[in-house]
């Protein structure tokens, strides 16, 4: 009974306690939003510091308009090739808590696409199998294409007026 | 006529190199039909009549001179609806009809490609005769 007193108090509802409502509270969009571009040297570090990454290797997508603001552009690199036997956090997403997501994560999960995988075989030779096989197949087309299969026989012959037919029998 | 489907593609090949000597299967006979019958042929009989055919909803297409018998066995058809295995004789003697005037079609088509035959080494003769002359 006494729970249910509480809950029924907006002020304690709302409360730091749940850990859905602090979800729901403290992470609106503004604050999944980057910041500024980074413009002086100090700006910088404690960018890459905001979004834990050396600042030797925090780069930044150009500040074309685009709001990437100070978001680090992380290497194109599919979850495909993330260690599958490492215990992520989410192993579904192959993802640690807390890390820095690339800006295009969402197609670079294991069921999207798959950035950085170097090709089974070159290039090249998989347009020459598309090409060779497909090109095979229209060249026996274009070969035999004049080859009509025909049943020899005459067309069906229907009576009509002034059209006599005639059986093998000879007349006597 | 024998081997009749073993025949097609060596019927296409020819069909595509000598045209000249291989009907279409879509043309009609192009020589007289009494050649080389001194006595004619019998001519073959329509016995069903427009008007049956067309009150009994005959399909274009069955118009031949198998109709009567297609005729006949629908109706046994109707007659003994649902037991229709009862028509199993008229339904034999349709197709028999069928295939006896496949078999004309056959005889047609074959008739037409010797007579071409003949045709081209008449024309050959000629031409090596005139060129020898």
């Amino acid at each position: 009974m006494n729970s249910l007193v509480r809950t029924s108090k907006a002020s304690l509802w709302l409360k730091n306690l749940n850990p859905t409502v602090t979800s729901v509270r403290n992470h609106w969009n503004k604050d999944f939003k980057p910041g500024l571009y980074p413009t002086t040297e100090e700006e910088r570090v404690a960018a890459a510091e905001k979004y834990g990454i050396h600042p030797k290797e925090y780069e930044l997508y150009p500040d074309d308009g685009n709001g990437n603001g100070d978001y680090p552009k992380l290497p194109d690199i599919g979850a495909d090739l993330r260690d599958p036997f490492y215990p992520w956090d989410s192993p579904e997403l192959k993802r640690n808590f807390g890390e820095t997501l690339h800006e295009n994560f969402d197609y670079l999960r294991e069921d999207r696409m798959d950035e950085g995988k170097t090709q089974f075989r070159p290039l090249w030779v998989l347009w020459a199998q598309t090409i060779g096989v497909i090109g095979g197949i229209g060249l026996v087309y274009y070969l035999t294409k004049d080859i009509r299969m025909i049943i020899p026989v005459v067309p069906p012959e229907l009576p009509k007026d002034g059209k006599v037919h005639y059986t093998f029998e000879p007349n006597n | 006529m024998g081997n009749f489907l073993g025949h097609v593609p060596q019927n296409g090949i020819d069909l595509w190199r000598h045209p000249e000597i291989t009907p279409h299967p879509e043309e009609e006979p192009t020589f007289d039909p009494m050649l080389g019958f001194p006595n004619g042929r019998k001519p073959r009989v329509m016995i069903a009549t427009k008007d049956e055919l067309v009150s009994a909803k005959i399909p274009l297409q069955d118009r031949d001179y198998c109709a009567h018998k297609l005729l006949i066995y629908q109706g046994c058809r109707k007659d003994t609806f649902p037991f229709v295995v009862k028509c199993a004789h008229e339904k034999h003697d349709f197709l028999n009809c069928k295939y006896d005037d496949f078999v004309i079609r056959m005889k047609e088509y074959e008739r037409e490609r010797r007579l071409r035959v003949k045709r081209q080494e008449i024309i050959q003769q000629r031409q090596s005769q005139l060129i020898e002359a």
